[in-house]
């Protein structure tokens, strides 16, 4: 077991030594290597189970139904024929077993089946559905990351003063409203009283990036609120124990100015723990996008989801929570790669 | 047992504990009698007054049918939180026996429980819950069997981690050198220990159930259109918030009074038993970083010679 830069906690992680020596190769990725490959391990080690997991209990569910899918799609005009030639189109005539295999197989090549109701490939319908959830959850983050940065700082900085009761406070009403709720409230805001912004629907990136900010900073603002308000609150407990440490007093003993100390050495290792609550509110972000595509009117994956729940489209809800899934597991690993990057005290402690 | 439910009891007695039990009880009340309470009946359309302000005759004004809105609030109370209820005590009758069991049993189980709560707690919820409505039929009842599934693993690490604590106390030692069995141990020990603990969780995670819920019903899952649920009101004022923009105000209000209580009750718990480091039910997560999931797979024999103190030292490491 070593350690690693316990001295100089602001150090950066390329000056460790032990492991570029012990490798002899690339001397950065030497350095960097071991914590990388450990994010990748964990990531075999359970990720891999859980999209098994969770993809076997919902094809389970399906198989689990006694509704036919095929007699339920065909309407009651359907003869016993047309049934028996849907089920082997799809392949329904088949063991369960072999279904979800052969369901795997290919989705691993990207081919995640067809529409029992349009047959089209359900592929294409969520690469045309993800760029709206992709986008404005970045955008969504990013307003987490600054609003959720700034209240905390701010709130740390001015201890117990009247910001900081301000920001608690907040922090403790925005929880227990919905995020739609907040959706509905911006709405209310600037688009009924203020008419500035549109209260819903969509223009894709790609065409006009002006007029998608316009569509998407409401949705992203409503998604944003709950995840910056985490933030703040983790931002703020972890920078006041920070500055209560003996490094920030020896930083202050030297004559550093106040800004030096927080910016270049208390925030770096206080954002650890706020990295990881924004790692814990990527999947929530994600999920949560679901319902503000209901109230935003936006052609995201939720609304995909929605309208094939209430038609019974199996591969389509298959589809969308397998992309789902596969949305929190990538922005899980960047999570982690970021964190290991960022903090001394994760490697530490891992070790 | 009694020194636990002395503290309990301490807890209810403070001013925000108070409070917050009136307003759940009020909801609680509505919920079983709202509908036969409510001045109007929910459903019954009046034509001539739709989309009308407060008044004598409907204190909280009408909806875009002509509904009353005071009486549909009363009437959705019990729809809205029963189904909160139904996941809790779902998530509850998993995890808690399942964490205070796996403290127990050896490293195997250790590692199964935790690839299984790793595994179950990626899926964003919601969109879960649309999937199992989407193939098990339309019903609140599947809706939230599937929420309480998934939040089981909450409970269960919440409990694990409350009851690891507690193995190494030196009274739970001693008993085990008596001779106490297991089972014991846990019933006469561990469980009223826990119990604060787990009362804190369970609070929240109603508070935040009640939350998901509402959002399901509000995207339509679960509930039959003409009856009212908080959520489904909120859908409809939707389309009319040019008319009524306040509308929404009112079942918003009724969701965050009943989730605000619940959390508050929860604080409450919180401060007078002194758990300082319990974890939220929304910040349960971040005490172990993903990365931490690491670990507890690996072959590190040195530290790993009694297998119940590894998660307690991984969990003091990020309190």
């Amino acid at each position: 077991m070593t350690t690693l830069e316990i001295g100089r906690p602001t150090a950066p992680a390329p000056t460790s030594t032990q492991s570029s020596a012990g490798r002899g190769g690339a001397l950065r990725w030497g350095a960097l290597g071991r914590p990388v490959l450990r994010v990748l391990r964990s990531a075999v080690v359970v990720w891999i189970p859980v999209v098994l997991l969770s993809t076997f209990i919902t094809f389970g569910l399906g198989a689990l139904t006694d509704t036919n899918p095929a007699a339920q799609v065909l309407g009651e005009t359907a003869t016993p024929a047309d049934i028996d030639r849907m089920n082997h189109y799809f392949g329904l005539d088949r063991p369960f077993l072999v279904q979800y295999f052969s369901w795997l197989g290919h989705a691993v090549t990207g081919d995640l089946g067809r529409s029992y109701y349009t047959t089209l490939p359900v592929t294409d319908s969520i690469t045309q559905a993800l760029p709206v959830n992709v986008s404005i959850t970045i955008v969504a983050l990013l307003i987490a990351i600054l609003a959720g940065g700034a209240l905390g700082i701010g709130a740390a900085l001015s201890g117990g003063g009247w910001f900081d009761r301000g920001v608690t406070m907040l922090c403790s009403a925005a929880s227990t409203v919905p995020p739609f709720v907040i959706g509905i409230g911006l709405i209310v805001l600037f688009s009924v009283t203020l008419p500035i912004l549109p209260s819903g629907g969509y223009v894709p990136i790609s065409q006009d990036f002006g007029q998608w900010l316009r569509f998407a900073i409401l949705p992203a603002l409503a998604l944003a609120v709950e995840a910056a308000v985490a933030i703040a609150r983790q931002l703020r407990t972890s920078l006041v124990g920070e500055l209560r440490e003996n490094y920030v007093v020896g930083a202050e003993v030297r004559g550093l100015t106040r800004r030096r100390v927080v910016f270049g050495h208390a925030l770096r290792n206080a954002s650890g723990p706020a990295v990881t609550v924004l790692g814990y509110y990527v999947p929530q972000v994600i999920g949560a996008m679901v319902v503000a595509e209901a109230v935003f009117n936006l052609p995201g994956l939720g609304k995909l989801s929605l309208d094939a729940a209430a038609k019974g489209d199996i591969p389509v809800i298959q589809g969308v929570l397998v992309t789902m899934i596969a949305l929190v597991v990538l922005s899980n690993l960047l999570v982690n790669a970021a964190l290991l990057r960022l903090t001394p005290h994760a490697k530490r402690r891992e070790q | 047992m009694s020194d636990t439910g002395g503290q309990l009891r301490q807890a209810l007695r403070l001013r925000s504990a108070r409070i917050s039990l009136g307003i759940l009880a009020v909801v609680i009340f509505l919920g079983f009698a709202g509908g036969l309470l409510a001045p109007h009946d929910p459903l019954a359309q009046d034509t001539a007054h739709t989309l009308s302000g407060p008044s004598g005759e409907h204190w909280l004004g009408t909806d875009y049918l002509g509904r009353d809105v005071l009486s549909r609030l009363m009437d959705a109370t019990g729809r809205s939180i029963v189904g909160a209820l139904e996941a809790v005590a779902v998530a509850f009758v998993i995890g808690v026996p399942a964490g205070l069991a796996s403290v127990f049993f050896g490293r195997f189980f250790d590692w199964v429980s935790q690839r299984i709560v790793d595994s179950v707690m990626t899926m964003p919820y919601i969109i879960f819950a649309v999937s199992v409505t989407g193939v098990l039929g339309n019903g609140l009842a599947q809706a939230m069997l599937a929420i309480g599934i998934f939040l089981a693993p909450l409970l269960f690490r919440v409990t694990l981690a409350a009851a690891l604590s507690l193995t190494r106390a030196q009274y739970v030692e001693v008993a085990e050198l008596l001779g106490a069995s297991r089972w014991w141990i846990i019933r006469r020990h561990v469980w009223s220990k826990v119990l604060p603990t787990i009362a804190v969780t369970t609070a929240q995670l109603a508070a935040a159930v009640l939350l998901v819920v509402s959002s399901l019903t509000f995207l339509g899952i679960g509930v039959k259109p003409p009856a009212p649920t908080w959520g489904g009101m909120l859908s409809s004022d939707l389309g009319f918030l040019s008319q009524q923009p306040w509308a929404p105000i009112l079942p918003a209000v009724a969701i965050a009074f009943t989730a605000g209580a619940l959390n508050a009750i929860a604080d409450a718990i919180r401060d007078t038993t002194g758990l300082e480091s319990v974890p939220t039910a929304r910040g349960l997560f971040r005490r172990r970083p993903a990365y931490a999931a690491g670990p507890a797979t690996e072959p590190d024999g040195a530290t790993r010679a009694q297998p119940v103190a590894i998660p307690a030292q991984e969990e003091s490491s990020h309190a």
